[in-house]
């Protein structure tokens, strides 16, 4: 290669690259970190509130409160711009981990946040998205106090991946649903406790378009997790000839067919296998009584299953993306009917069969 | 031309150097003012009409031998004193002289240097020309362990100073003739042998030629120190990576030897290095074949990673902690702001520092000796490190990455490629200073450029991972296959016998 190539070769990179200058240094040490942030609607626009969660402070770390900062503003990047200016640190959002969505919000509209954050060089999509139920993020946020809210949704999170709490999900798998299937859901959280010290669990917020079209909880709750594909904190309970059994729910996977009739959707079949174990029982089961277990069982999951069909269908959001997943076996069809596949979701009959496994 | 630069112009080598005839007054010229020159008149069995003179070194030659077996026979032998004039110098020359061997000089020049190589010059009275019998003196350091490459299974001899004891640590494992070894001198002022050795039939011929051709055009005072060599035969000017790995244990050497690598040997320096070296000789250890294949391997690989750790880790801290915070784990994150937080210097400055004080700790004991060194470390280390830690001067974790990186340099089997990587560590730091981890990785792509630049005699540096001899390679240099599976030189770039083994 030759000589005056290799000074050329490393300008022609950063050029390529889109690199106008060489990145700003900053030092960590005057960084506060925000690890969670909330949106809500305000008069003035939309209301963020942002919270570091408790901070340690020199080398013995010595714990600090959470600082929770707050901005009212006719839009996102002014009010990110307005909680700068109340640190005394510079505010890094690179640590954003948890979305707290309110209720209100979710109601006008969900997009602008996600673009927002889609856009930030800082934000990034992989934040955990949730839904406060009935009240505002800000709130829900104060809730935590001192200690932040951040551990909770932490601790939720890591029970989900283990199967012990519901579904999460991130902001970028919620922006991902709302751009293909045109909806969506979220996990939804109510402060609980004694003065909404805690956030707890409520189901699923349902998105059609971008804005809060309901919410599903129970049985349809449950229902949704086994359309999407998991058997979340599932213990079930039967009594088979005096014999009180539980059994827990391993795995659900649900297999969707879409049945046409001249070029239009006829019936959608749902196919769930189900997989559990016993838990506890008072005595051992025979096979007959194992076979009646098994029925129950069936006839429990399949409730679950239209109920949360039911609501689904209502509102028209296949957030499940039964419809997409089905068309993989007959994509010319699917093509046609893909644009108008909402309304079609809503009047298709659904055929479910539910087979469960112990 | 005028004086000046007639002085600074290099001087004609002068061959040979001491031009002309022989004669004991000319021999003495050359000797004068040279305290160690002796010179012993002696009567051949006591008569005084025959009369010899012995001119030696003194302190080169041995004295017993001289006294034992040239002065006694000369004084006691009676034929000598009764055998014709004419045929007397023949009879010295053939046996009446104790010595394995006697050699008729009559020129200068090898005379005056047969004496400094300590051997003793006979001259009879009336004759200029005279014999020259070998009584050098063996003192030397005896064969100890290798303090560098110390072994836990396997040999425990090392070489020494004295270049004949070398080849005859080599010549006692490698007993096949095919091993040659062909002596060259450097040096005006030194004249210091200079052997080369190789193994015909598996070394590559050219590289032989080529050592020996850039031996022959070295043009200096002497050779005291590694770099008198290393600096003329390959080009390390241009690079802080070392060209010319080298060893001290003979085991080692003749592994090299057997892989087809041709083997140097430097009188008053006790080591052998071994051409041509490549990027993955400076990380293997004369352990590599003792341990098992899998721990072997998985040392090496270690060690590789270590090399990794030592030049990035400054680099990755400054730039990560600097410009990319969002790339450290959020918990992590909240360790540093913590420890941070009361730390008047960024962290560019820390990290150099910090950097520069673990080399000035390190260069203060290296100087001391023994005892006070391991004080000065534990001083500088421990308690000014702790002490600044707890100053807020420094943050800890910027301690702790700048130890990390040091202590992974050590793993370096090869001192100079740890010092080369000690270079370059700084220099990757200062460029992740100003551009983050862009200037980082484009520090290391211009580290990967100048390696790849870099060749000896003939064979890429980076040739374990290119094709640029164009001969397929064996066995992956990173990992120690079992011994059955490696079936390949790798040395020679070209041999008639790259398979060591059926």
């Amino acid at each position: 290669m030759k000589k005056w190539l290799v000074p050329l070769l490393p300008a022609l990179w950063l050029l390529m690259s889109g690199c106008t200058g060489l990145p700003a240094a900053r030092e960590m040490g005057d960084m506060a970190l925000l690890r969670t942030m909330g949106v809500d609607v305000s008069p003035a626009g939309v209301a963020i509130t942002g919270s570091t969660g408790p901070r340690a402070k020199g080398i013995q770390g010595e714990g600090q409160g959470a600082l929770i900062l707050e901005a009212d503003r006719e839009s996102l990047s002014v009010a990110c711009l307005a909680i700068q200016g109340q640190s005394d640190s510079y505010v890094f959002f690179g640590y954003v981990e948890q979305l707290l969505v309110g209720q209100g919000l979710a109601e006008r509209g969900v997009r602008p946040v996600l673009d927002y954050f889609a856009r930030d060089a800082q934000l990034g999509l992989g934040a955990q998205m949730w839904l406060v139920r009935a009240d505002t993020a800000r709130q829900a946020l104060a809730a935590g106090g001192d200690q932040g809210v951040e551990s909770r949704l932490e601790t939720i999170r890591n029970d989900s991946k283990m199967g012990i709490a519901q579904f999460t999900r991130t902001a970028g798998e919620v922006y991902t649903d709302l751009l293909e299937l045109g909806c969506g859901y979220i996990p939804a959280l109510a402060p609980d406790g004694e003065g909404g010290a805690v956030l707890a669990e409520r189901g699923y917020a349902i998105l059609r378009g971008e804005s809060l079209a309901g919410y599903l909880d129970g049985e349809a709750a449950k229902g949704l997790e086994m359309l999407a594909g998991g058997a979340q904190t599932d213990i079930l309970q039967a009594e088979v000839a005096g014999n009180k059994v539980s059994v827990k729910m391993t795995m659900a996977h649900t297999r969707s067919h879409l049945e046409f009739q001249g070029g239009r959707p006829s019936s959608l079949k749902l196919a769930c296998k189900v997989e559990g174990r016993l838990a506890e029982y008072e005595r051992r089961l025979s096979d007959p009584e194992r076979q009646e277990l098994k029925e129950m069982l069936e006839r429990q999951e399949q409730a679950r299953l239209e109920e949360a069909m039911k609501w689904l269908q209502a509102w028209g959001t296949d957030c499940a993306g039964l419809g997409a997943k089905a068309a993989a076996g007959r994509p010319i069809q699917w093509q046609r009917i893909r644009e108008s596949w909402p309304e079609w979701f809503s009047q298709v009959p659904v055929e479910i069969r539910v087979e469960v496994n112990i | 031309m005028s004086e000046r630069s007639e002085a600074n112009a290099p001087h004609p080598r002068k061959e040979p150097r001491l031009p002309g005839p022989l004669s004991l007054a000319r021999l003495e010229e050359v000797f004068s003012d040279c305290v160690d020159f002796s010179k012993r008149e002696v009567y051949l069995h006591g008569d005084r009409q025959r009369k010899a003179v012995v001119c030696y070194i003194d302190g080169q030659a041995r004295s017993e031998r001289l006294n034992d077996y040239v002065l006694r026979p000369l004084a006691q032998n009676p034929m000598l004193a009764s055998a014709p004039e004419g045929e007397l110098f023949s009879l010295l020359e053939r046996g009446a002289l104790y010595a394995q061997s006697a050699k008729r000089e009559t020129e200068l020049d090898p005379v005056a240097f047969a004496l400094i190589d300590g051997s003793c010059a006979l001259f009879l009275e009336g004759r200029d020309d005279c014999l020259v019998f070998p009584v050098a003196t063996e003192e030397k350091r005896s064969v100890g362990e290798p303090e560098n490459e110390p072994a836990l299974k396997g040999a425990r001899d090392s070489f020494v100073e004295s270049l004949r004891t070398n080849t005859s640590l080599v010549r006692r494992r490698m007993r096949a003739p095919e091993l040659k070894i062909r002596e060259h001198v450097v040096g005006r002022q030194s004249l210091t042998p200079v052997d080369v050795l190789w193994i015909d039939g598996i070394a590559d011929q050219n590289t032989v030629e080529l050592l020996e051709q850039r031996l022959e055009s070295i043009d200096i005072d002497g050779v005291e120190a590694a770099g008198n060599l290393e600096e003329y035969l390959v080009d390390a000017a241009k690079s802080p990576f070392p060209l010319m790995p080298y060893t001290q244990r003979p085991d080692r050497f003749c592994q090299g030897l057997l892989e087809g690598r041709v083997g140097l040997f430097a009188d008053g320096i006790p080591l052998g290095w071994l051409l041509p070296g490549t990027i993955d000789q400076f990380f293997k250890t004369g352990q590599d074949r003792a341990y098992h294949w899998l721990v072997a391997s998985a040392l090496s690989l270690i060690r590789w990673l270590c090399a990794l750790i030592t030049l990035l880790v400054p680099g990755l801290y400054i730039a990560l902690v600097t410009f990319h915070p969002e790339a450290i784990p959020p918990k992590l994150a909240l360790s540093i702001v913590a420890a941070k937080q009361e730390v008047p210097f960024s962290t560019i400055f820390e990290v150099l520092i910090m950097l520069l004080a673990f080399e000035v700790i390190q260069e203060a004991g290296l100087r001391l000796p023994g005892p006070i060194g391991a004080t000065v470390s534990i001083l500088g280390g421990l308690v000014v490190g702790n002490a600044a830690v707890e100053a807020h001067i420094v943050s800890p974790a910027v301690l702790i990455a700048v130890a990390i990186a040091g202590v992974a340099g050590y793993t370096m089997p090869s001192q100079d490629f740890g010092n080369a990587l000690r270079l370059w560590r700084f220099l990757l730091a200062v460029l992740a200073s100003v551009g983050g981890l862009f200037g980082l990785a484009m520090g290391c792509a211009g580290l990967i450029y100048h390696l790849a630049g870099l060749e000896s005699f003939g064979v890429p540096y980076l040739a374990p991972f290119t094709t640029g001899t164009k001969v397929p390679r064996g066995h992956p240099s990173l990992l120690r296959l079992p011994l059955p599976a490696m079936k390949w030189r790798d040395g020679p770039v070209k041999t008639r016998n790259r398979r060591n083994q059926r």
